[in-house]
């Protein structure tokens, strides 16, 4: 799918869309910027799926995209799926990518993208979160494979690259001590931006009454914060509130 | 550069080796011993309390951590800049930056690896490290530095990935030593049990690409993280 944002005067309108396989979008109204909510219509990611979403934000673009739901990664036989998600922000514009929690089942295959090519007066958000099993369904151990790999580039220079690759008894590994010791789900937040550097403060302010395992770090023009949880709803908790302080206004709705 | 001349490579019975012993040994002047890649909040917060603790940390970052990764940018290095391959040493080098997960692990592979790649220019000069150095305005990381070194000097790949990893277990559990978790003898005890990790590791990077990056070492990024914010600490990192 491909998703087209472009600034009017004061608004941002998505005005190009190309909706492909199972992925829709909706933009419900918001007080400010565009806000794209894709839509899984095929209501998960099976074995051999390949999920392609490119985003373009043009010069002075508000935009943010998110997920209408939690996204489920089926156990596979042998095939991989594979998501890659593209992201071009231009001059000015302020753009989020908040897809809510990835699912991975027991048995689930998933190797991820995300590319990211920045003007260097964007202003960028990413978070990601991943839940390793269905704890609901009393799923506590889980075996597959999961890689995430994400390059961020600033006027074309690598400035932020994240290699996650976790193979085999994933839960067994995430009960070691300098992997999770006992988490069950896992967020990065990557925030770039020209005053990134300055917000470390208030995001360490914000994380530091949640109950969950976390860590934030800002250099290069970035703030980084990496949260981990034996509780996905404890760190959907941490998520928000660490989103608020950022925005200075609440997740986007589909999140409440 | 083949299969049968990376092997060629690694079987050399010579001295070419050597310098690695010059390279890593503790007084070569990289500061090493300032670095604890995040260790030092890991004791704070009492995920390193004695031997065993230490031990299985070590192991979660040499399998799946900066141990492993660091080897396959260090092997990809050494056969970019035995290729004369001086644009693509240079995209690996940003990758290795770019792949520090906090302020001060930056610090910790960028200023050892400015100060090796000023050590072996001033003392152990070769062609492939002018070349390398001429292209780094940002700074080098730490392992693409030493894999330059090594490709240049001639000293094989898998001896160069096993030197580095063997010093990357020694400089950790020194600064464990120094912050008082173990006593040195359980230190040598540790390093000696992690060979036989240092030697798979070292043997499958000679192998490994870019891609086969990855880690999951998440909670020690997190303690270098922290660490930023320790109130008393001995450590740059």
């Amino acid at each position: 799918m491909r998703l087209e944002f472009a600034a009017t005067g004061a608004r941002t309108e998505l005005f190009r869309v190309f909706e492909t396989g199972g992925l829709r979008v909706r933009c419900p109204n918001t007080a400010r910027g565009c806000e794209a909510v894709i839509v899984n219509t095929g209501g998960g990611i099976a074995g051999g799926d390949h999920a392609k979403i490119d985003i373009v934000a043009g010069d002075d673009a508000d935009a943010t995209i998110t997920t209408a739901a939690a996204e489920k990664v089926y156990r596979a036989q042998n095939a991989e799926a594979s998501v890659e998600v593209s992201l071009r922000a231009g001059a000015r514009s302020r753009v989020e990518w908040l897809p809510q929690e990835t699912i991975l089942f027991d048995g689930a295959h998933l190797s991820r993208r995300l590319d990211i090519d920045l003007d260097s007066t964007a202003s960028l958000t990413l978070m990601e979160c991943v839940v390793f099993g269905r704890m609901a369904m009393g799923e506590l151990s889980i075996e597959g494979s999961f890689r995430d790999r994400w390059r961020v580039r600033r006027d074309r220079r690598l400035i932020f690259a994240e290699d996650a690759r976790i193979d085999g008894d994933i839960t067994g590994l995430l009960d070691r001590p300098a992997i999770g010791r006992n988490a069950r789900a896992s967020a990065l937040f990557v925030h770039v931006a020209p005053d990134a550097e300055a917000r470390i403060d208030a995001i360490r302010e914000a994380l530091e009454p949640v109950a969950c395992e976390w860590g934030a770090s800002a250099w290069n023009g970035m703030a980084v914060v990496r949260m981990l949880s034996p509780s996905p709803e404890l760190l959907r908790l941490a998520i928000l509130a660490l989103l608020r302080a950022m925005r200075g206004r609440a997740a986007p709705r589909v999140w409440q | 550069m083949g299969a049968q001349e990376v092997f060629d490579a690694i079987n050399d019975g010579s001295a070419a080796s050597l310098p690695l012993l010059a390279w890593l040994s503790p007084t070569f002047p990289v500061g090493a011993f300032a670095y604890s890649h995040g260790l030092e909040a890991a004791v704070e917060a009492a995920d390193i309390v004695d031997a065993d603790t230490l031990r299985e940390w070590l192991r979660d970052l040499l399998r799946h951590g900066a141990g492993r990764n660091d080897c396959i940018l260090l092997a990809a290095a050494w056969r970019a800049a035995k290729a004369g391959e001086f644009a693509g040493l240079a995209e690996l080098n940003g990758l290795a930056l770019a792949l520090a997960p906090s302020r001060e692990r930056l610090l910790e592979t960028r200023a050892q690896g400015d100060a090796f790649v000023a050590a072996i220019s001033a003392a152990w000069p070769c062609e492939e490290m002018t070349e390398f150095a001429a292209r780094e305005t940002a700074g080098a990381a730490y392992p693409i530095a030493l894999g330059v070194a090594a490709a240049g000097h001639g000293v094989p790949l898998e001896s160069t990935t096993r030197a580095f990893l063997l010093g990357f277990v020694s400089n950790l559990v020194s600064a464990a030593v120094r912050l008082g978790s173990i006593g040195q003898t359980d230190g040598q005890k540790i390093i000696a049990a992690s060979m036989r990790d240092v030697a798979a590791i070292a043997s499958a990077a000679r192998v490994a690409t870019p891609a086969d990056l990855g880690g999951a070492s998440m909670r020690s990024d997190i303690a270098s993280m922290r660490h930023e914010v320790q109130y008393s600490r001995l450590f740059r990192s």
